[in-house]
């Protein structure tokens, strides 16, 4: 039996603007065997745009995460692909760089903590698929969604940088297996690898909304019936992106997008509260129909 | 070009042969005819520190890392990027957006803090309490690494 | 000591190196796994920069090994074991049974045209088909036809039709040892499989293919007889792209092939100019990252292919491409380095040029032979400088691609054989006098 106790990093997103995210991973963990323990008091994995400013703030901030969770002897379980890239990308460095990693511990050592690499950090699809495995996940499924035509997001940060994520193929593998695993059906279409463009939200939305098009546009080439995503940032570019998209570049999808451990809490039999409806802007109702189709 | 070479993620230009794959898979490069990974990593290589540094020019990269990925020579083009954001911002070149989420992360701890909707669904439907960052230590850890300094340089 | 040499391999290097010592006096095994000798050179169309025809080059030499009285020829067969040393190896050689007498077969090829079972050609890299009894190629030696028992349905009719009554079932695989003095190594190379870079689509996209795919495409005994069409519905392609450094001078931990492979920016010139006279109104582009035609005749041959045959030289590298499942065209997207703006070309065929390495089994016959490789897995030299082409092993040599891309090209190979066989020479002289 795999330890399946895990470090709970929310990030900020999430509770920012997707509290359905946490509120559907908080309702499948216990079901699955996972016991997710808060760690209070947890800082901002600092992403991208913080990195963009500089290098030692970053890894100090993330590498405090990762110091709270070795001390509270647990791996980091991370929901968001940007914050797992972050303290996966900050956990290698340290590991491997020691000038580097003593740089940091002076900072860290202000705030009474070094870091000692003794923790890992994992994302939620990895390890529904490495320490959940697909059995108990099928087994878990009560209310299968019969034949669901599914594109599947990964996100780039699920598996890019292959250098750090050098798991790379299981990401991906990983994440079509649980989906198949719901009774949906993973599509293969041709940019499946490629950006959202999620990372220039709020930074430059023109060009950000140029990349999510192109993404939508091979998505519905393959003829599905909706969009899993697995980051907040990719669901909130394909999401609310396509009625950005319907107002400033007149295209029209109609492609709902759902995040992965919604699909999954659908499927053990657990319904969306009307709430947790209302928070997706391409309505979901194709696949609340579909929800429990036998 | 040695400039950015000496940080530790901009080693990778010295490596660069100008071989034009970073350019030919950036999903950017495709719709922003100004974005140019392989250009960019030339006008390095070339010394053209004003231009690389300069306004729009650090700023379209999503770091999606696919040219880090495709590059055959550890051109390392996604990481540099962030090399030479970081020499932009010291010249005071900070988009809104990012600064907007610097100050945040100074001020509260996140980049974002939850939207008054968000507090109250929270509330509402049972997710208990919004979860609390420990602010004294991330300002403690910024004041240390001169990040509010940084950041008041580009208000 | 022995007056005996075994060849491992028989490609144009092996061919030429048996040559070199068998008209010294020593006997020669000329050891072949394949059904005939030939090697890569029986693939290819024309040769660059002269664009002479390969066979009409190969065949006279392939024609002299299995006439000469010093050469014997062990084809269909493999190296099992090596013992001794200089001057006295023993070797044992399994020759794996034709299920037809060599003695009595006439080589006319009547049984292929009767069997009903139709395999993928390996000989064609698979985009051609061959008959479970076959013979490689039509100019093979030993020109004797090979039963493919694996694919063989036990129809009986090649044993019926044969006027020599050469079908012969109840063979057995043969072991001989054979004592020589000597060995050299020859065994080439093989391409580097692109579908190791998904985004290329090779191995999903039907219109993307390899190199040696298109060597067999043009060549006049290869599937379609000569005729460029694609393989997706039959249609002559009017754009074709050819895309350089497949997986060669790629540092990347998964890749691991950093060098130049040396040739591919020759042959696909060769191929650029070979397409452009099979069809004068074909569109050919070539993406490169350098155009490397060192040595006599290279670059000037790259001139004109410019400026006479209008071929296009781009100087970027494709990240990917992608497929119109409509048409099966493919579309790259690349900076064009003139205008520095990113285009999109649709094309209906591109070639990739991939990475060679070494022959497929080298880890296995260099632990038989007890021979040291590099680590890329290509024949390590005793001495790269001053002793290039004896192997670890005192006694074992080698020519040819299997050291690595310092090679060239079939000059290259060609040299490098004779050298080897001197190299012999020398070494079972000093054997023979001490």
């Amino acid at each position: 039996m795999k330890p399946m106790k895990y470090a709970f990093f929310l990030g900020c997103l999430i509770p920012a603007r997707e509290p359905q995210y946490e509120n559907s991973v908080r309702k499948i963990a216990p079901e699955l065997g996972m016991e997710l323990v808060e760690m209070e008091g947890a800082n901002c994995c600092a992403p991208f745009s913080i990195q963009s400013l500089d290098y030692v703030s970053w890894l100090a901030l993330a590498a405090r995460n990762l110091c709270m969770a070795e001390q509270m002897n647990l791996n980091i379980l991370a929901l968001c692909n940007d914050c797992y890239e972050s303290l996966l990308a900050t956990n290698t460095i340290l590991k491997e760089n020691h000038e580097v990693r003593d740089k940091v511990n002076e900072i860290l050592a202000d705030v009474g903590l070094e870091f000692k690499g003794k923790t890992d950090v994992k994302i939620f699809s990895d390890a529904l698929y490495e320490d959940v495995g697909i059995k108990r996940v099928k087994d878990a499924v009560k209310k299968p969604f019969n034949g669901l035509r599914v594109a599947v997001q990964p996100g780039c940060h699920l598996t890019k940088p292959k250098r750090i994520h050098f798991k790379q193929q299981m990401g991906v593998i990983a994440l079509d297996e649980l989906v198949n695993a719901t009774g949906a059906v993973s599509v293969p279409y041709e940019r499946k690898d490629a950006c959202c463009g999620g990372p220039l939200r709020g930074i430059n939305d023109e060009v950000a909304l140029r990349v999510a098009k192109q993404k939508l546009d091979s998505i519905r080439a393959a003829g599905v019936d909706c969009i899993v995503t697995v980051c907040p940032f990719c669901f909130l570019e394909l999401d609310m992106g396509q009625l950005e998209i319907r107002r400033h570049l007149k295209e029209e999808y109609d492609l709902p997008v759902l995040n992965f451990a919604d699909l999954l809490r659908m499927a053990m039999g657990m319904k969306l509260e009307n709430w947790e409806i209302k928070a997706h802007r391409i309505p979901i109702t194709k696949i609340l129909n579909m929800a429990g189709a036998k | 070009m040695h400039q950015v070479a000496n940080t530790p993620r901009g080693r990778g230009v010295l490596a660069c042969i100008q071989c034009g794959r970073c350019t030919n898979s950036c999903p950017v490069a495709r719709v922003v005819q100004e974005h140019n990974p392989r250009k960019l990593m030339e006008m390095i290589i070339l010394g053209l520190r004003s231009d690389v540094l300069s306004e729009q020019l650090p700023w379209y990269c999503l770091s999606c890392f696919t040219c880090l990925d495709r590059c055959p020579q550890g051109g390392d083009v996604g990481e540099t990027i962030f090399a030479i954001r970081n020499l932009a911002v010291r010249q005071g070149n900070i988009p809104e957006g990012i600064l907007a989420q610097a100050k945040n992360l100074f001020e509260n701890g996140r980049v974002v803090t939850p939207s008054r909707m968000a507090l109250v669904q929270r509330e509402k439907y049972g997710l208990g309490r919004e979860p609390v960052v420990d602010v004294e230590i991330v300002q403690k850890i910024l004041r240390r690494t001169s990040f509010d300094r940084l950041i008041n340089k580009g208000s | 000591m022995e007056k005996a040499v075994m060849v491992i391999g028989g490609g144009v290097g092996g061919i030429q190196a048996s040559l070199d010592l068998a008209n010294r006096g020593f006997k020669v095994y000329l050891v072949e796994r394949n059904p005939s000798i030939g090697g890569r050179m029986a693939q290819l169309d024309k040769t660059f920069p002269t664009m002479d025809c390969s066979m009409c080059i190969l065949a006279p030499k392939m024609i002299e090994c299995s006439h000469h009285p010093n050469v014997q020829l062990l084809t269909y067969s493999e190296i099992k074991e090596v013992k001794g040393s200089v001057g006295n190896f023993k070797v044992k050689v399994l020759k794996k049974p034709r299920y037809v007498d060599e003695k009595k077969c006439t080589g006319c090829g009547i049984c292929s045209e009767n069997c009903p079972t139709e395999v993928p050609n390996e000989f064609d890299e698979s985009i051609g088909v061959r008959k479970a009894i076959y013979m490689l190629f039509p100019q093979a030696v030993p020109r004797v036809a090979v039963i493919d028992k694996e694919s063989c349905v036990e129809c009986g009719l090649c044993d019926k039709v044969c006027p020599a009554g050469a079908v012969n079932r109840e063979q057995q695989p043969e072991e001989v040892e054979l004592d020589v003095g000597a060995i050299v190594v020859a065994t080439g190379f093989d391409m580097f499989d692109p579908s190791a870079i998904p985004q290329y689509g090779y191995g999903r996209f039907k219109n993307v293919i390899t190199a040696m795919e298109l060597e067999r495409l043009l060549c006049a005994s290869g599937p379609t007889g000569g005729h460029l069409i694609r393989p997706s519905e039959g249609k002559i392609p009017r754009h074709l792209a050819f895309i350089q450094c497949v997986g060669s001078r790629d540092r990347r931990d998964w890749i691991n092939h950093p060098y130049c492979s040396s040739i591919c920016c020759k042959y696909a010139v060769k191929d650029a100019v070979l397409i452009k006279e099979h069809k004068t109104d074909s569109r050919v582009t070539i993406f490169y990252i350098d155009m490397r035609a060192f040595g006599r005749g290279f670059q000037e041959f790259v001139n004109r292919a410019k400026s006479e045959f209008g071929i296009e030289f781009i100087r970027s590298n494709p990240g990917e491409i992608s497929e119109d499942p409509k048409t099966n065209n493919l579309a790259i997207s690349f900076e064009d380095p003139i205008t520095r703006t990113v285009q999109n070309i649709s094309f209906d065929m591109v070639v990739l040029c991939p990475a060679l390495v070494p022959s497929k089994g080298m880890p296995e016959l260099a632990k038989t032979l007890g021979m040291e490789l590099d680590n890329y897995g290509f024949v390590k030299s005793q001495d790269s400088v001053r002793k290039p082409l004896d192997t670890t092993v005192p006694g074992i040599f080698c020519c040819g691609y299997c050291l690595g891309p310092k090679t060239g090209d079939i000059p290259d190979s060609i040299t490098q054989g004779s050298a080897t066989a001197a190299r012999v020479f020398e070494v079972l002289a000093e054997e023979g006098a001490s």
